[in-house]
């Protein structure tokens, strides 16, 4: 998400926003809804799959979090599972790098995570809004603690490199500031009884009373230094205790600096559905929930597995694979059923016969671009100079947006960061670049927004999703011509086998979207199973 | 992803945000990024670099994982120059389209490359990383072929 002032390239969600902003939210909402963004879970609580047949299998391809997700439900139910994963861990994009860590991206270059004990970063997911009940359950049932992820951070800054002298503004001023000049050109044109064709006199009132509370506007409804304002944007110097204690007010910024900067876009971060708060993360990392589900499933789970083939004729599942430990070797898994959740990016270079529809739809969905880069500097700088717990930093950067940690505050010894977050023709160039290089770029243009980097900064990992082994890709990306055509096909049951995970959903990228996906399609599965059986 | 990671631009808008200067003029400063509002400017060479190179790798060679990235070096395929710019121009399986109109467009923007940048960034791979093919693909070359269309017959 490219968010924050003056970005180069503009994500979905600064699209809407603009789009909220102007157009209204009706037309947001419409926008929203053509994008399968508005969708709330479908998940409706824990599955029931009774009545499994005796000794019926089913292979799942892919250990994340949609493959393990139903790789438990099918095991409790009383199918036999084996579950085929490429990486040597469990979870897929769900993941945390930790210190001493390794990855290995595409191209071969090795990054050795070098962050003290207990840091990380989530290269992918790494937020769980209060509404994904399907993931939140699963977090409550295998035991995964959670705690706050703080989206939106008053204190945390709207960063243009073109605006203010590229000095960054804390968000709270900003938010109080065009809150508050709106109110007060809007208060203006009232009083001039420019809405009088529009807006009753007595709802002018009304009218007038909400926008002094909304803009913190003074009795004149004139938005200006002072008390009001000052609750809102903070204070020149905040009020204390003691002799020292009065307050000074501080300076609004106008509103043509405001509109003319184009911070005003950072504003509504949190204010997307998916965004609001509470948001969640699991405790020592998002990893903590694929780690979970692969403790879970334990044996049933076969890692260093490359599927290469995947054969279904009337009598079942035959998929051929490499064990990665032994390069060239080729086994032969075999089935009844098979769900697989292999991302699309690598499932349409496997060889497969399933119809012509499914297979189209699997050639149709190309993957979006993103990095992250992660940085570990000397101390909590954000903390102990610039008084940032937790929450977003967004800038017109190629960064994006620095994260700072929503745990551990106050920790002595050294902090992460998440120094980039990038999208789009950004990520792509990201990308391109070898991993030292996008962690220098990542400390370079993170040091205009805190100057602290450049002695602060200690080491750094960067995780450029089109460059993974395992996804190719950070998500598959849809659109509206795209769903049209080729949703349906994806989703329905060819024969023998279903697909699941992020990319069958219209929650694209978001892990709800995996494990609602992957939850629909044992369902549609197990009937099909047991209405099988019965015939038989 | 969004979120993680997170559809689909409205262009139109993108277009009009672009002529009323929003684009980041910050990475301007910045030899090392396209400024893509400019990229008219940008040659094949620096195209494949910036862009291309994530997946396809410095000299051409792919990469492989669970899946691979085709190589480009030494190609046979790029005999065919029509292939290799369909291939830029609607994108394979997971490599998004670069010449997207602008209904098509998704949530995380890609390139929109001219015709001359197709021909340009396609002439470059079929003359390096060891193929050597001589014809030169002009735009208007690229301009013949199928570019991607709302409701086209997949």
């Amino acid at each position: 998400m490219q968010n924050g002032a003056g970005c180069g390239s503009l994500s979905r969600r600064q699209l809407l926003r603009m789009i909220g902003v102007t157009a209204g939210n009706a037309a947001m909402y419409q926008a929203m809804s053509s994008l399968g963004f508005a969708e709330d879970s479908p998940y409706r609580g824990p599955i029931d799959l009774q009545g499994a047949p005796r000794n019926t299998s089913v292979l799942i391809l892919g250990a994340g979090l949609a493959g393990m997700t139903a790789a438990y439900e099918l095991r409790n139910a009383g199918y036999r599972v084996q579950v085929l994963e490429f990486n040597a861990r469990p979870g897929g994009r769900n993941w945390s790098l930790r210190g001493g860590d390794t990855y290995t991206e595409l191209g071969g270059l090795t990054q050795h995570c070098q962050f003290d004990q207990d840091l990380y970063i989530n290269p992918g997911p790494w937020r769980i809004p209060y509404h994904h009940r399907g993931i939140l359950n699963y977090c409550k049932r295998l035991g995964v603690p959670l705690e706050a992820f703080v989206q939106i951070n008053y204190n945390a800054y709207l960063h243009s490199s073109r605006a203010f002298g590229g000095k960054p503004q804390r968000y709270r001023e900003i938010k109080a500031d065009y809150q508050g000049q709106v109110a007060e050109l809007l208060a203006k044109t009232t009083r001039q009884q420019a809405l009088d064709a529009s807006v009753s006199r007595e709802d002018q009132e009304k009218l007038l009373a909400s926008l002094r509370d909304w803009g913190a506007l003074d009795k004149t409804y004139a938005y200006v230094p002072g008390d009001a304002s000052s609750d809102r944007r903070g204070y020149k110097k905040a009020p204390g205790g003691g002799m020292s204690a009065r307050p000074i007010p501080s300076e609004p910024i106008g509103l043509s600096d405001l509109l003319d900067s184009k911070l005003w876009q950072g504003i509504y971060s949190g204010d997307t559905f998916d965004l609001q708060t509470p948001l969640f993360q699991p405790v020592g990392g998002m990893g903590r929930i694929g780690d979970a589900l692969g403790r879970e499933l334990g044996p049933l789970i076969r890692y260093h597995a490359r599927v290469t083939d995947i054969h279904q004729d009337a009598r079942g599942i035959s998929v051929q694979y490499e064990d990665m430990l032994s390069p060239g070797s080729q086994l032969t898994a075999s089935s009844d059923w098979c769900l697989c959740t292999i991302p699309l990016s690598i499932l349409a270079q496997i060889p497969m016969n399933v119809g012509p529809a499914m297979a189209a739809a699997i050639a149709a969905v190309p993957y979006a671009s993103a990095v992250k880069v992660g940085l570990q500097f000397k101390r909590r700088f954000w903390e102990e100079d610039d008084d940032i717990y937790g929450g977003i930093t967004y800038t017109d950067l190629p960064i994006t947006n620095i994260g700072y940690p929503s745990s551990g505050y106050h920790s002595a010894g050294k902090g992460v960061l998440l120094g980039a977050y990038i999208y789009g023709v950004d990520a792509m160039e990201f990308t391109a670049m070898a991993p030292p290089e996008r962690v220098q770029k990542a400390v370079d243009y993170g040091s205009q927004i805190h100057p602290q980097y450049r002695e602060e900064f200690d080491n750094g990992v960067a995780v450029a999703w089109h460059r993974s082994p395992f996804a190719m890709g950070c998500y598959g990306m849809w659109n509206s011509d795209t769903r049209a055509r080729h949703y349906d096909d994806l989703c329905q049951i060819d024969q023998r086998i279903a697909l699941a995970g992020e990319h069958a959903s219209y929650l694209p990228g978001w892990q709800e979207g995996a494990i609602t996906s992957a939850l629909d399609a044992i369902e549609r599965l197990h009937r099909r199973i047991v209405a099988q059986a019965g015939k038989a | 992803m969004r979120a993680l990671f997170g559809g689909l631009t409205l262009r139109r808008l993108v277009i009009a945000l672009l002529v009323a200067g929003i684009v980041a003029a910050a990475q301007a400063d910045d030899p090392s990024f396209a400024v893509m509002a400019t990229l008219s400017n940008v040659s094949g060479e620096d195209i494949y670099n910036r862009i291309c190179q994530g997946c396809h790798m410095a000299h051409g060679e792919g990469a492989i994982g669970a899946g691979r990235y085709p190589k480009l070096a030494d190609d046979s395929t790029l005999a065919s120059w029509r292939y290799a710019a369909l291939t830029v121009l609607q994108g394979r399986n997971n490599m998004p389209a670069f010449s997207a109109p602008p209904q098509l467009e998704w949530d995380s923007p890609t390139l929109h490359l001219s015709d001359a940048q197709v021909a340009d960034v396609v002439n470059y791979v079929r003359s390096h990383f060891g193929n050597n093919y001589k014809e030169r693909v002009t735009a208007d070359d690229v301009a013949k072929l199928p570019h991607p269309a709302v409701g086209a017959a997949p």
